[in-house]
């Protein structure tokens, strides 16, 4: 987990926001398990008592928004089938079709497998005014490419890479302060063994985590490129509920129970999420 | 695995040879994939000649259609899948330049070579065309757009891209784009990418009125009205209303995904921008009358907004009447003691040197409208209020950003053009203005140093940029000509932002130029001059950093205008914020380092004179004549002129624009000048030692209307503080001749203005206005498409009222007559007020009597007298006013209240004389006839400028006149006046003119010697 940060512009992340607001609460829901049997079952009846959880249970949200946006969740990621299944399931009109769902699975599936090449040529079918407008995934995408040169060629002729640096991705990298960095920092690999401990830095452009940033950041521009809107609408759910916690603990008024359940305190169900939330499942093929 | 090692597949040669489809497709993908993103390459390529090779194929690729069958059409709004192999090869090639114009100001010349504009309009009809073509061709034009915008100065031709994108064939395709009602989001790209267009290149009359009649505002207005549903905000009963209005089928669906407000409302509003016309095109937009009507609303519950009832106390039940179901989305503004602007400048006073406010803004929009006020104020109070006007201040308020600044624009042209209620102005100052600057003041931050010489900036960034180029331009045209609006943003401390603002955007940079790439093989250079222009690359542009501040220099100076239009106070306090070096700098198309005259000085002692000039780049023209804007409106403050504006030499670089190539630019110059030459100004000596008086001589024959106005209102200045010999001199340069034809205009107008109008309908390729000139028929026949032959909608009276003012406000607006004939009555109320200072001088009687003299022998006083008179009577334009009128026959025109203060203070300086020429005076019957009709002149200033007419005309000078004195008290007896003069005491409104007629019927009475 700590290998997760804030990517390069400035914003959180938002599966780090996502992501670590759940495993809070998962490490709370762990404390209360690990702790004795009777004293869980007292603060349950506690907190229960306390007026803003009666609220909450008396507060009934639709079957078929929750539904809704889980569809969204999963056609935004880029989940088709599990998308018209969940539809079928639920008995939901599919989200609008969207064409560009197939191919940027495919896109994200070269990208964790690591054919560079083939996610360009990919995006470039799909629309080539994505890496034309947006130099800095371009240059993402061809420094993960150039990492990718250097894993094969560990130990041997180092000359595709060079070449590749010189005339793909220097041109591109001169232009602009930090690519010029990263840049460098990608080439020094070619000096060092990659099975010896490598500084933090350079074990991280070797981590399948590049891949897995890369392909969330390629993803984002398709879907910003279609539709200005660059995620699920649940994180931005998750993201508002958090902020309206912790504003409403900063007010004046602290009518709150210590914590707020997250509603996933059940350790199997949290398992399922934790699960199909990460890329991970497909990056083993 | 290595796209590098991809030799060229394609050979370039002029002559491809047909080869199947599929084989070309997949060379073109080739060749795509290696140069998208990769600036290099594309350079390369180009100077291998691949744009002409791609062009050919592009047209070999495309079958010559048939453009009358429109069978295709259907075909493409429902199979947005697959593409035939002839279409592929198309969007590929389409694809292969539209990443190549991605490249930067440098493939301009090369593209351009190509023909590659006119060329891919040839894709941009979605009935022709699959959506990815079309998506792809109007992509295309972005870039060249956004790459002539960074391109190097001298080459601005952004003009010539609008010209071409806006003829008329191509606006039909731009209406069938935002006319698809596919909720694909391919097309959703396309409409936001023809509204980003519109709103970029729009500028000018000749592209906001085909647009206009092309329907292509009424399709953006629908769009906006699927946002008023998407937002729930639709009036309750209007879809009642519009089912009986025939509107039903108005009412569109919820806007769809990946459209966007915010450029929906950029792009109507540069439609709109500076006409009365289009602003009630956009209010009567169908789709906006069916969902925005105005009707009588109580609100169901009084209770919960008890507080927002117009009952309350305190709050006032003037408003009452406006109150729509809007206005329950906005805070109850409390009615203000501050007075609307425009009463105020009525009541501003005017003296014979006419430097008064009221008449200076109507030079300012002159150009605009040639309504006269008083119709535009019965305008007003038959046509209430469109509720357009509260939503969309209700979204200014409810949105934030991008969206924001351009629901203000759209609401800052209504409330321009008038449409918007007497109260709303407070509405404005409390709701809009302060929410303005602090969009400003938000997205004011510093520039950080890797932003320099970036040539990319991350689209937040650039977000930021554009709003704060934009906001300024907004804040300026909403508060300019209101005083309660400029009261607002002062107190918003907005000179002080401004300030930073201009400064800002002068900070020096390394170099505005584009820094070139790395290269892995530095020495091949390939262009060579033998190659063909298509291979050939252009010079660089430049980084964005700077086109942001050559837009920010813009900006900042149009809002020190806009907060100088009214104020003394606001104009010494942007003075005292040493903003006026930064100004003279923004008069140079190179301007050097802004620095105060101690600086200079010292500078110029040590030699480093003009070191490094390109840190702060080149000015455009619109910079110069927006810093000419705020000069001109600072230097209407006295105090200015005399201290900052003499420290900084202002006149020197004003006087070298006024001989600058560009004539809009001479204009603007010309208006700086006005006031430099003000009797009070220090600057009319160096200004004169410069040879001033000859060019605006010169100028005031130009054959511009716009030169002729503002050179005559400088020499009407300029001669007042002269001494009589100079004075006749001036007028000797001027050619007294001239100077009759200029008051005289009236009869010949009409045919000047008819040949001056085909010569500018000849020189204009835009086929609209050259078809309405041409063919008199189908001038008279303008419909206006919202009626759209429903029977429902003829029979009902909202309509018919909307088609009625539409019908008046577009004749008013497209007139050319009209237009023509406010032009001429400007420059004639100036000559006339010449003439009134020439033969003015307080301080030496005798001089004055000898410049009547002069100006009766020169100008014949007979011919003076009788043109005149002619200025004072009613007159009937038939013949040519026909033309272009379908309601009206002729026009009927009466004297303008200017003209006839003019006329009636020349009067008052000829009685004011010797006897001989107030016997003079007395003899002209006719004149003194007609002059005595405008007693009852709703102007003050009229009826003020006669009681002293008739004061020096009773007036007694010594006792050998007693008898004639007794005799003009009799003329004038015989006229009338006496009894008017009677009146005006008793009954004027106004304490001043009863005082003054007060005195004149006493002196008639008893007349004693002064």
């Amino acid at each position: 987990m700590s290998n997760w940060q804030p990517y390069q512009q400035g914003h959180l992340d938002p599966d780090f926001a996502f992501r670590e607001h759940i495993f809070a609460q998962f490490r709370q829901a762990a404390q209360r398990q690990s702790q004795a049997g009777p004293m869980n079952s007292s603060t349950s009846t506690a907190t229960a008592k306390h007026a803003f959880e009666a609220r909450l249970r008396d507060t009934k949200t639709p079957k078929n928004d929750i539904n809704a946006l889980i569809l969204d969740y999963l056609t935004m990621e880029g989940y088709p089938g599990a998308a018209a299944n969940f539809s079928k399931e639920a008995n939901l009109a599919p989200q609008q079709e969207d064409p560009s769902i197939k191919t940027r699975q495919q896109i994200q599936h070269a990208i964790h497998s690591g054919d560079i090449e083939t996610a360009i040529t990919a995006l470039n079918a799909l629309d080539p005014d994505i890496l034309d407008k947006n130099p800095e995934l371009h240059f993402s995408l061809l420094r993960l490419q150039l990492v990718e040169l250097i894993r094969q060629c560990n130990g041997g002729d180092i000359a595709p890479a060079l070449d590749f640096a010189t005339q793909q991705v220097a041109p591109r990298a001169s232009m602009n302060e930090q690519f010029r960095t990263d840049l460098e920092r990608a080439m020094s690999l070619l000096f060092f063994d990659h099975n010896t401990k490598l500084s933090p830095e350079l074990q991280d452009l070797l981590s399948s985590d590049l891949r897995r940033r890369t392909a969330t950041k390629v993803n984002e521009a398709v879907l910003v490129r279609q539709d200005q809107r660059r995620e699920a609408a649940i994180r931005a759910l998750v993201r508002m509920r958090a902020w309206a916690e912790s504003s409403a603990r900063s007010s004046k008024k602290k009518d709150l129970p210590s914590d707020i359940d997250i509603g996933l305190s059940d350790a199997v169900e949290f398992q399922e999420l934790t699960e199909t939330n990460g890329h991970e499942p497909m990056i083993t093929t | 695995m290595n796209m590098a090692r991809v030799q060229s597949p394609l050979v370039p040669t002029q002559n491809i040879v047909p080869r199947n489809y599929a084989e070309q497709s997949a060379e073109l993908r080739v060749l795509k994939d290696e140069i998208v993103g990769h600036v290099q390459h594309k350079e390369q390529w180009v100077q291998k000649g691949i744009l002409e090779t791609v062009v050919n194929t592009l047209q070999n690729s495309t079958p010559s259609r048939s453009r009358s069958n429109g069978k295709e059409t259907a075909n493409y709004a429902t199979t947005s899948g697959g593409l035939s192999d002839d279409e592929l090869v198309r969007l590929l090639c389409l694809q292969i330049l539209a990443s190549i114009s991605c490249g930067g100001p440098s493939f301009l010349s090369p593209l351009h070579a190509v023909g590659v504009v006119p060329v891919t309009l040839s894709y941009i009809s979605p009935n022709e065309n699959p959506p990815q073509v079309v998506l792809t061709a109007l992509r295309i034009i972005r870039n060249i757009a956004e790459a002539t915008s960074a391109a190097p100065p001298g080459s601005d031709d952004l003009d010539v891209l609008a010209d071409a994108l806006f003829k008329r064939e191509h606006v039909g395709s731009l209406y069938s784009i935002l006319v698809q009602a596919s909720a694909d989001l391919m097309v959703q790209e396309q409409k936001r990418l023809v509204s980003a267009l519109i709103a970029r290149l729009c500028k000018e009359d000749t592209h906001q009125n085909p647009l206009t009649d092309g329907g292509i505002l009424d399709a953006l207005a629908t769009i906006l009205a699927s946002f008023i549903v998407a937002r729930g905000e639709v009036i309750p009963e209007a879809e009642k209303l519009a089912q009986k209005d025939g509107l039903a089928d108005m009412i569109p669906a919820p806007a769809l995904r990946g459209a966007s407000l915010a450029l929906t409302l950029e792009a109507i509003s540069a439609i709109i921008l500076n006409s009365r016309f289009r602003c009630c095109m956009f209010l009567y937009s169908p789709a906006i009358l069916a969902l925005l009507p105005l009707i009588e609303f109580t609100p169901v519950s009084k209770e919960p907004r008890a507080s927002w009832s117009p009952d309350v106390p305190g709050i006032g039940g003037a408003s009452r009447k406006s109150f729509g179901a809007m206005d329950y989305l906005l805070p109850l503004i409390p009615t203000s003691h501050l007075k609307s602007s425009s009463s105020q400048l009525t009541q501003f006073p005017s003296t014979g040197l006419s430097r008064n406010v009221f008449s200076s803004r109507r030079s300012q929009t002159y150009k605009f409208t040639g309504l006269d006020p008083t119709s535009e104020d019965s305008d007003v109070a038959d046509h209430p209020e469109s509720p357009v006007v509260p939503w969309l201040i209700y979204v200014v308020r409810s949105t934030s950003g991008f969206e924001r600044v351009a629901a203000a624009s759209v609401l800052t042209s209504l409330f321009k053009a008038g449409l918007t209620s007497p109260e709303r102005e407070q509405a404005l100052a409390c709701l809009v203005v302060p929410l303005l600057c602090d969009l400003i003041k938000e997205h004011q931050k510093d520039v950080p140093a890797s932003v320099q010489q970036a040539t990319f900036i991350e689209s937040d960034m650039e977000r930021d940029w554009a709003i704060l180029e934009k906001t300024p331009e907004v804040l300026a045209r909403l508060v300019g000509a209101s005083e309660c609006l400029q009261i607002s943003a002062h107190e918003c401390g907005i000179i002080k932002t401004t300030a930073k603002l201009l400064k800002d955007a002068y900070e020096p940079m390394t170099s505005p130029l584009i820094p070139k790439p790395w290269t892995p093989n530095p020495d091949r250079n390939m262009s060579s001059a033998e190659s063909s222009a298509a291979c050939r690359l252009g010079p660089p542009g430049q980084v964005p950093l700077y086109a942001h501040k050559i837009k920010m220099r813009y900006s900042a100076l149009t809002l020190v205008a806009g907060m100088g239009m009214l104020r003394d106070d606001y104009r010494k306090e942007a003075a005292s914020q040493d903003l006026v070096p930064f100004i003279v700098e923004s008069l140079a198309a190179r301007p050097g380092k802004p620095q105060s005259p101690k600086e200079k000085a010292a500078s110029a002692k040590e030699g480093r004179d003009r070191a490094g000039v390109s840190a702060y780049g080149h000015n455009p023209n619109r910079v110069i004549i927006a810093a000419c804007n705020a000069l001109r409106c600072l230097g209407r403050a006295v105090s200015v002129l005399r201290t900052t504006f003499l420290d900084h030499d202002v006149w020197q670089p004003v006087n070298k624009l006024m001989k600058h190539p560009n004539s809009v630019v001479q204009i603007q110059a010309c208006t700086v000048v006005i006031n430099l030459l003000a009797t009070s100004s220090p600057m009319v000596e160096p200004l004169l030692g410069a040879g001033i008086s000859k060019v605006l001589c010169e100028q005031a024959h130009s054959l511009n209307p716009g030169l002729r106005l503002n050179s005559m209102w400088a020499l009407k200045h300029l001669v007042l503080g002269f001494e009589n010999s100079q004075k006749k001199q001036l007028l000797e340069e001027l050619e007294p001749g001239w100077l009759v034809q200029l008051i005289s205009d009236d009869s010949s107008e009409e045919d000047t203005l008819h040949t001056r109008q085909r010569r500018s309908t000849d020189a204009d390729d835009d086929e609209d206005m050259d078809a309405e000139a041409s063919d008199e028929e189908e001038s008279h026949s303008w419909v206006w498409s919202g009626m759209n032959n429903n029977p429902r909608r003829m029979n009902s009276t909202r309509m018919q009222k909307a088609e009625a003012r539409l019908t008046a406000l577009r004749e008013a607006d497209l007139n050319p007559a009209r237009k023509a004939r406010a032009d001429a009555t400007s420059i004639q109320e100036q000559a006339l007020g010449f003439i009134q200072n020439f033969i003015v001088n307080p301080d030496k009687p005798s001089d004055q009597t000898e410049l009547v003299d002069f100006l009766f022998s020169e100008l014949g006083e007979n011919r003076l007298f009788g043109i005149l008179a002619d200025k004072l009577k009613v007159r009937v334009v038939g013949a040519y006013g026909r033309r272009y009128s379908k309601t009206r026959d002729t026009v009927v025109l009466y004297p303008q209240a200017k003209i006839i203060m003019h006329i009636t203070y020349i009067l008052v300086h000829i009685a004011a004389s010797i006897p001989r020429h107030r016997q003079l005076v007395i003899a002209q019957t006719e004149l003194l006839k007609l002059l005595g009709g405008h007693f009852t002149s709703s102007s003050v200033e009229v009826r003020r400028a006669l009681c002293h007419l008739f004061a020096n005309l009773s007036c007694l000078e010594d006792d050998d006149d007693r008898q004639h004195c007794k005799q003009r008290a009799l003329e004038l007896e015989k006229l009338g006046v006496l009894s008017k003069l009677e009146g005006l005491e008793r009954d004027d409104t106004d304490l001043d003119v009863r005082e003054r007629a007060k005195a004149v019927v006493a002196q008639f009475k008893a007349p004693t010697i002064v």
